[in-house]
């Protein structure tokens, strides 16, 4: 019991008595015990971390219908509840639908999505203008808008024509129902378009007309407002001809016959069953110099309207932030459930498996050198300090003390100053690697609780190893010689 | 005698001295080690993402994506006639001012190919390995072989363009294949618009996409088959890139915007729109994108790995100097008799301070330059067995891994010396205050 006690005083009281150099070598123990844990933390964190990055990268799988069913957002989401939440970065539905500019006589691919989501799983949209925020309007592609002309905030006519089995069969052979609003589009003066609503009666005439003319000059081409012209059309059968059924505004000739136009368009964009055509307007212009720029988009509401039939989607991207193993795993239970096929997306996934294990690589031979060179920087400072206590071990032997309790003493002091500057620098690093993170990543990371006892242990470790060798040199040596100074 | 002193310094304790140059050797080489490894890492990981293939698109002017938004077939007059690249131009673009920073490049064309007992299908002629003689008297391989990495081969092999047969090979992508029951080695007779070839599956593909129904062959093949020899539709190109900056986002918008000066820092500056700029510059009637799908994640990630790295860095330079001026200091301290010696028999302080830090220095010096070439060693080594390619030797290292270790051992001797100065050399020489 005196023995362990004095033991213990004498350990704490070298402490405290040398108190500046053993402040040093702490500092020097803390200090590699905090790049230890710190990039092991960061070790540990790099796949979490720049997987987010890599997500940039787009949709990393994609849900498409099972066997010969179909696709609902409902059986989707049932399906990705498989899928941890946090790893869920996005979830993006996709309708496909081809769709008309009867005007201009072009037809492409629109698709119908939810906007934030296609913002989640499609960061490299790049957007001029903005996104729509209701469902009227659209995002145009480049090639699209560069092709057809239609530009920020410009109205576009879209039409839904569903697919016929022959073209004629679906034709309707003059007779519109009777109420019904057809609407149509039409290029005016100096570029601007002008739009119409034309009502056709139950015989097939024209009942009335709307026209919007606000791009025209307001003072000539706005004349085509005015009831004046309108009435012009009242009673005249589609399709109409200027100078015969409908006489043009002198002075606004131009604005007339674009008019005119636009109705025939409007009659036109209707004569298939079932079609059907709404104006909306150009929010936004999309860049990403891939294939998206030759698509529309729209929102999945806005689609329903046009084309009917909500609900059912196409295809479902999700962005999932895990390693490929981990996809492969979800897929084969999604898979399993049969109802809907998930795939994963291997351009994306392969390319990032093989970047980020280089990463984790890179950091984890850094780890290692950076602890190789901490490790023998400890050693010798705690060789310094135990070469400076040469006299005071000589004394000691000179007051009877056996060689194992010196040894037990040093490696006492050596084990109580790894404890120490492990713990601290477990603690200094995991606030360094959270620096680092929320800089670096914009996000925190967890504490990993496994880290503060590997820190203390290796720390305690290194210490007591770099000992050994300078104890065994200072306890070999004679006191007299040590105590004279020589 | 000055001279003597220090000579005799270094020679006497030669132990101690030692231990001191290689403390220093350490914190340097750690210095050294991650300052290379940082510098070089962008470039190595920039190499890395080129995996993800191509993150520039070159289209000619006129046709855009038309041909295949609207699936509409060639002849049909009006504003969906196709525009074609130049085939013979196509080495140019290794000749850009960023040449060296183009790491692969392929053109592409499309055409339909109806196959026997099946209806068309989609074939498009590329480069596999093109060997390109450029005119700097190097060679190239370029192809689609670096630019889909992600492809596996599931059933022959990839078409070598250098092998005599490779004129009539075919890949088939892995639904087509099961669709005209065809694996590697089997003959078929492709027919297109001009005309019919006997060509032989040298390899099925699953990409894991649309091309999985597609057929790809030599360029050469399917221009034939197409009646159009000397065209391509499309280029990919793959370059190392600088990520983008507010400059290269404002020229991106309108190069001739820019002021005179900021213009050459763009146009020589990698930046993904300086080299699209560049490759229209020697493309006749071409439009060269970004994509931007790969370009700006590039440019994140980039941006990340670099910083992360930074802070690395700094955390083991702090790490390294610690170690090295906490050893300089005890070892300063342990020559605190020395030090009284030298003030009893008349030295003056500042004499003292000269003669401990000289010696110290010449010690750094050397540990110094060992540490360096030790450091430049293991980041050659975290460069091979990570990267699988050598770490570039960067000559900014030099100085700043020399002012640190000066710096450092500057800061760690001068507060011990003062302190050692501070001491009465009686109680000194005594040994009572040792």
């Amino acid at each position: 019991m005196n023995r362990r006690r004095m033991f213990l005083r004498m350990v704490t009281a070298s402490l405290l008595r040398r108190r500046s150099r053993m402040l040093v070598a702490l500092l020097s123990i803390a200090i590699g015990a905090t790049i230890l844990s710190g990039l092991i933390t960061i070790y540990y964190d790099v796949p979490r971390q720049m997987g987010a990055q890599f997500r940039g990268y787009g949709a990393n799988m994609i849900l498409l219908p099972g066997d010969g069913g179909e696709l609902t957002i409902e059986a989707a989401q049932d399906a990705m509840s498989v899928i941890e939440r946090e790893q869920l970065i996005g979830a993006s539905p996709y309708r496909y639908v081809r769709l008309d500019m009867v005007s201009r006589q072009q037809s492409f691919m629109a698709a119908g999505v939810d906007f934030e989501q296609v913002r989640r799983t499609s960061p490299y949209f790049n957007v001029e203008g903005r996104y729509p925020e209701n469902d009227r309007e659209v995002l145009v592609g480049k090639f699209i808008a560069d092709t057809i002309g239609v530009r920020l905030n410009g109205v576009m006519e879209l039409t839904y024509q569903p697919a016929a089995e022959s073209p004629s069969e679906g034709l309707r052979e003059g007779g519109f129902a009777p109420g019904e609003v057809l609407s149509g589009g039409a290029e005016g003066w100096n570029g601007g378009r002008v739009y119409v609503s034309v009502k056709i009666d139950g015989d097939g005439f024209i009942e009335s007309v709307e026209v919007d003319a606000s791009s025209q000059t307001p003072e000539i081409g706005g004349a085509c407002e005015t009831e004046d012209f309108t009435s012009r059309f009242i009673g005249k059968k589609l399709p109409v001809a200027l100078g015969v059924d409908v006489d043009a505004i002198t002075g606004a000739t131009v604005t007339s016959a674009a008019v005119v136009e636009a109705v025939n368009n409007a009659s036109a964009s209707a004569a298939v069953a079932g079609s059907k055509t709404i104006n909306y307007t150009v929010s936004g212009i999309l860049d990403t110099g891939g294939d998206e720029e030759g698509y529309v988009f729209l929102s999945l509401d806005g689609m329903a309207a046009l084309a009917g039939g909500s609900g059912s989607l196409d295809v479902m991207e999700l962005s999932v932030s895990a390693a490929q193993d981990e996809l492969e795993r979800y897929a084969s239970i999604i898979n399993e459930g049969g109802a809907v096929a998930a795939r994963l997306v291997k351009r994306v996934t392969r390319s990032e498996t093989a970047v980020l294990s280089r990463l984790q690589a890179l950091v984890f031979l850094v780890t290692a050198v950076v602890l190789l060179l901490t490790t023998i920087c400890v050693s010798t400072t705690m060789m310094a300090v135990i070469s400076e206590s040469r006299k005071e071990i000589g004394l000691r032997k000179a007051l009877g003390a056996s060689d194992g309790g010196i040894r037990s003493e040093f490696i006492g002091e050596a084990l109580l100053l790894g404890i120490l500057g492990g713990a601290s620098g477990a603690l200094m690093g995991f606030a360094f690697a959270q620096l680092v993170s929320v800089n670096v990543f914009g996000s925190s990371i967890t504490f990993q609780p496994m880290l503060l006892p590997v820190a203390v242990l290796v720390s305690m470790a290194v210490t007591c190893v770099s000992c050994l060798l300078p104890i065994k040199r200072a306890v070999a040596i004679d006191p007299a010689l040590v105590l004279k100074g020589e | 005698m000055y001279f003597r002193m220090i000579r005799g310094a270094l020679f006497r304790q030669k132990g101690k001295m030692l231990l001191i140059a290689f403390t220093i050797a350490l914190g340097a080489s750690l210095a050294a080690a991650m300052l290379n490894t940082m510098l070089d890492v962008g470039d190595k990981v920039n190499r890395e993402l080129k995996a993800y293939g191509a993150n520039i698109v070159v289209r000619p002017k006129d046709s855009s994506l038309l041909g295949t938004i609207y699936d509409a077939e060639d002849g049909g007059g009006g504003s969906l006639k196709n525009a074609y690249l130049r085939e013979d131009e196509l080495g140019k673009i290794k000749t850009i001012f960023w040449a060296f920073n183009i790491v692969d490049f392929s053109p592409f064309i499309s055409v339909r190919v109806e196959l026997p007992g099946g209806d068309g299908a989609e074939m498009v002629g590329t480069w596999f390995n093109h060997r390109l003689d450029l005119p700097t008297g190097e060679s190239l391989d370029a192809g689609v072989i670096g630019l889909r990495s992600w492809w596996d081969i599931i059933d022959g092999e990839w078409i070598d363009e250098n092998s005599p047969g490779a004129r009539n090979s075919v890949m088939l992508g892995a639904l087509a294949a099961q669709r005209y029951q065809l694996k590697a080695g089997d003959k078929v007779t492709l027919s297109g618009t001009a005309g019919d070839i006997e060509a032989i599956v040298s390899g099925v593909f699953d990409a894991g996409g649309d091309e999985d129904e597609q057929i790809y062959a030599p360029l050469g093949l399917a221009q034939e088959l197409g009646g159009l020899t000397g065209r391509v539709s499309s280029i990919e190109v793959s370059a190392l890139t600088t990520p983008d900056n507010d400059l290269a986002r404002r020229a991106a918008q309108n190069p001739a915007a820019l002021s005179v000066r900021d213009y050459e820092t763009w146009y020589c500056t990698a930046y993904v729109s300086a080299i699209c700029y560049q490759i229209q510059e020697v493309i006749t009637d071409s439009i060269a994108s970004a994509v931007r799908r790969v370009a700006d994640s590039e440019g994140a990630i980039l941006d990340k790995t670099r910083f992360l790295m930074i802070l690395i860095t700094a955390l083991s330079l702090v790490g390294s100097a610690l170690g090295i001026s906490n050893l300089v200091t005890a070892s300063v301290m342990e020559r605190s008799s020395e030090i009284g010696l030298l003030k009893a028999i008349g030295a003056r302080d500042r004499a003292i301070t000269g003669l401990v830090l000289t010696e110290i220095l010449i010690t750094a010096l050397g540990g110094g330059a060992a540490g360096y070439f030790l450091g430049f060693g293991f980041a050659q080594l975290i460069g091979r067995s990570v990267f699988g390619s050598a770490i570039e030797m960067k000559v900014m290292v030099i100085p700043i891994v020399a002012a640190l270790i000066a710096l450092v051992t500057f800061a760690g001797s001068l507060p011990a010396i003062r302190m050692a100065l501070r001491l009465d050399p009686a109680e000194v020489l005594h040994g009572s205050k040792a």
